[in-house]
């Protein structure tokens, strides 16, 4: 009964209702301009909410994050831009309808897929938090300390760039997140002396810096690139589409929420996943793959709202980041005062159910805002950069400079962002180093805790591995994950593929 | 798709998150320059993390810090050396393709407006910076730069102080008082 009244807590308070609905605006259409990312707008929207008490600020932060997972795939289909990583496989299918005139109804399609996915995901989660939650109370800290390493792993490896960059900016986020006096003995980490260094490094600061300033310094150099108009039409697909449909839908939406819920893995490889599935199961597509098939869109627009809701089970239940996203949303409970992890279940098992409620009425604001408000959507599509651009650079000024009042944490947002601007430009992935900062300290304390409570042994550090099947499972894929980037493992796999196609023309 | 390459050819500058810029078979002007330097960086932290604890202890406050630094540095060696042995992308300069100019006079023009934000406080420096960079990036006239400029400057102010209750650095400008103005101005003078 309690939860159920959780569950219902942003029905009944207007103001709440409001957020959502205003965070779920804002998200679909940042995200559908060209070249601002979720991301960026979580995490310079974000940054004004610390001041506020949690739920409002949770409610808005929900609505952007929704909002923004389906906002990205409206750039992949009218640009073939993916206004985020969840929208890479959107654009495959989806532009080349747009070339034939039909983006209206692939509009629509991602809309109502979207929305049928996301719904889903939130059902998954609902229902397996609790008991993942249960069995994460279970968990050693060598668990936790694996589980981070993999996250990290898996976002470097497989979102994007290449596996030793990916490396690199992972570490360089858990030393960023290192940086100041040691929470156990307080030993002064990385601070050279300078006691502005010992309170660390403010997370927001690297954030808005990496996502804000960076993409804003980016989106310079194409300052007087002309605005793209495309004619929308009729856009509510018909009934008979989405019958037809659905089947497949179901099945990428649990590849989705299984993607998303698995630590490291989100919404861009669940989409990138389920488009190969629909590749291989749609016996007749509606046109080939590639060239404008329906199910091209639905198999990935389902996964990546579906992956939403999956995310938030490693986020909720065992405070371990999916992407960069998640990361970001984490970051933003821990200030808030929330514990994302086991024991958040245990000792506010409301909250989770304001975030459920939450959810379910951001993915219904993307159904009413994905549908209506086109010509709306049109005009911000064409807002001029040059006038775009400063406004953002100003936003994170403000952003960084909101959350503790000081102007230290604007300088350091300043070097960040220029420091991303050349990540970016050189290839190294952004996401990793955040995912770093938020899990520097879950992986240090239980590191610490781990090697303390095996009396300093790396031998007995190492049995407790082998002789429990969840850490020996979680090590092995985290060895499995180094062994894929070496030749090694390159070579391993031709030979497999060699014999298999030698068994299948034997 | 290979392993070790995401990206697509569009989009090498890292226009959107989901395209992270570089090209997989050569390097872009500055780039092993950058992968110098990093490679540097992560010595000094290195160095500098053995200096918390040293080895000590497996469980010492340097310990964590020294195994990511370490990582930090073998990744970053094994990107020098697979980045210098790339030949160089042709047709692309860094002042051209990597840091064109406009970029450095924003990165300039934004650190100005960190500068100048707690001495003039933050509507006097919004402005400072948001009207030359509209009239500068748009190529329009000042006409167009101060009108644009100053009513989304009043729109962000009235949004961020008032709705969001953000504390900006008030500076040279009375603004306490404009606020409490405002806000009697809109209950209608109710006391």
């Amino acid at each position: 009964m309690d939860a159920l009244l959780a569950f219902l807590t942003v029905f009944t308070h207007p103001e709440l209702l409001l957020l959502v609905g205003l965070g779920t605006f804002a998200g679909v259409y940042v995200g559908a301009i060209p070249g601002l990312s979720v991301t960026m707008a979580v995490s310079i929207l974000i940054s004004f909410t610390f001041s506020w008490d949690v739920l409002p600020a949770i409610s808005l932060m929900i609505g952007i994050y929704m909002g923004g997972v389906y906002g990205g795939s409206r750039t992949a289909i009218l640009l073939n831009i993916p206004g985020a990583p969840s929208a890479i496989a959107t654009a495959m299918d989806g532009y080349p309808m747009a070339q034939r005139g039909e983006a209206g109804q692939a509009i629509g399609v991602t809309t109502v897929m979207s929305f049928f996915g996301g719904l889903i995901g939130i059902a998954v989660l609902a229902l397996a938090a609790p008991a993942v939650s249960d069995f994460a109370l279970s968990f050693q800290p060598r668990d936790y300390m694996l589980l981070a390493i993999l996250g990290i792993l898996l976002v470097g490896s497989l979102s994007t760039g290449s596996l030793v960059k990916g490396i690199f900016s992972g570490s360089l986020g858990l030393a960023i997140g290192a940086v100041g006096l040691d929470p156990l003995t307080f030993t002064e980490r990385f601070t050279f002396g300078v006691p502005l260094l010992q309170g660390g490094i403010s997370f927001i600061a690297v954030m808005i810096g990496m996502f804000g300033v960076s993409e804003a310094l980016i989106q310079l150099q194409h300052v007087n690139s002309a605005a793209v108009r495309q004619k929308i039409d009729r856009i509510v697909p018909s009934w008979d589409t989405v019958k037809k449909h659905l089947p497949l839908s179901m099945q990428t939406s649990f590849i989705g929420v299984i993607i998303g819920a698995l630590p490291g893995t989100g919404g861009d490889i669940a989409a990138l996943m389920a488009y190969d599935h629909a590749k291989r199961v749609t016996k007749k597509p509606s046109r080939p793959f590639g060239k404008g098939a329906i199910e091209g869109l639905v198999a990935p627009e389902t996964a990546n709202n579906a992956a939403v809701g999956g995310a938030f089970i490693p986020m909720m239940t065992l405070g371990i980041p999916g992407d960069a996203v998640t990361a970001i949303m984490i970051g933003a409970l821990f200030i808030h005062g929330l514990n994302p992890g086991p024991m958040l279940m245990v000792t506010q098992p409301d909250m989770f159910w304001v975030i459920v409620g939450a959810l379910v009425t951001a993915n219904a604001f993307m159904l009413l805002f994905g549908l209506t408000g086109i010509r709306l959507f049109t005009k911000i599509v064409e807002l001029p950069r040059a006038v775009l651009i400063p406004l953002i650079m100003l936003l994170s000024i403000v952003g960084a400079y909101a959350v503790n009042n000081s102007v230290t944490d604007v300088y350091w947002m300043l070097g960040f962002g220029v420091f991303g601007y050349f990540m970016r430009h050189y290839g190294y992935p952004l996401g990793p180093v955040i995912l770093g900062v938020i899990l520097s300290r879950l992986l240090d304390d239980n590191w610490r805790r781990a090697i303390i409570s095996d009396r300093e042994d790396l031998g007995a550090f190492f049995h407790g591995i082998l002789t429990s099947p969840l850490s020996l499972v979680l090590t092995v894929a985290v060895v499995l994950i180094f062994l894929s980037q070496t030749p090694l493992w390159r070579a391993a796999i031709g030979r497999l593929g060699q014999r298999r196609h030698r068994h299948a023309a034997g | 798709m290979k392993a070790d390459f995401r990206g697509d050819a569009d989009h090498h500058d890292g226009t959107s998150d989901a395209t992270p810029g570089g090209y997989e078979d050569s390097r872009r002007p500055g780039e092993a320059g950058f992968a110098a330097l990093l490679a540097i960086g992560s010595g000094v932290l290195l160095w500098t993390a053995h200096g918390i604890s040293g080895f000590e202890a497996l469980s010492g406050p340097g310990s964590v810090p020294m195994a990511v630094t370490a990582a930090m540095l073998v990744s970053a060696l094994a990107i020098l050396a697979r980045t210098i042995r790339l030949p160089r992308v042709a047709g692309e300069t860094l002042r051209r393709d990597v840091l064109p100019g406009v970029v450095i006079v924003m990165a300039l023009a934004l650190a100005g407006f960190g500068l100048l934000l707690v001495p003039l406080g933050f509507v006097p420096a919004a402005f400072l910076f948001l009207v030359p960079a509209i009239r500068f990036l748009s190529g329009r006239g000042w006409g167009f730069s101060l009108a644009v400029g100053t009513g989304s400057l009043a729109a962000i102010w009235l949004i961020f102080r008032i709705v969001f209750t953000v504390l900006l650095p008030s500076g040279i400008l009375p603004e306490a008082e404009l606020v409490q103005a405002l806000r009697g101005l809109f209950s209608g003078g109710e006391q």
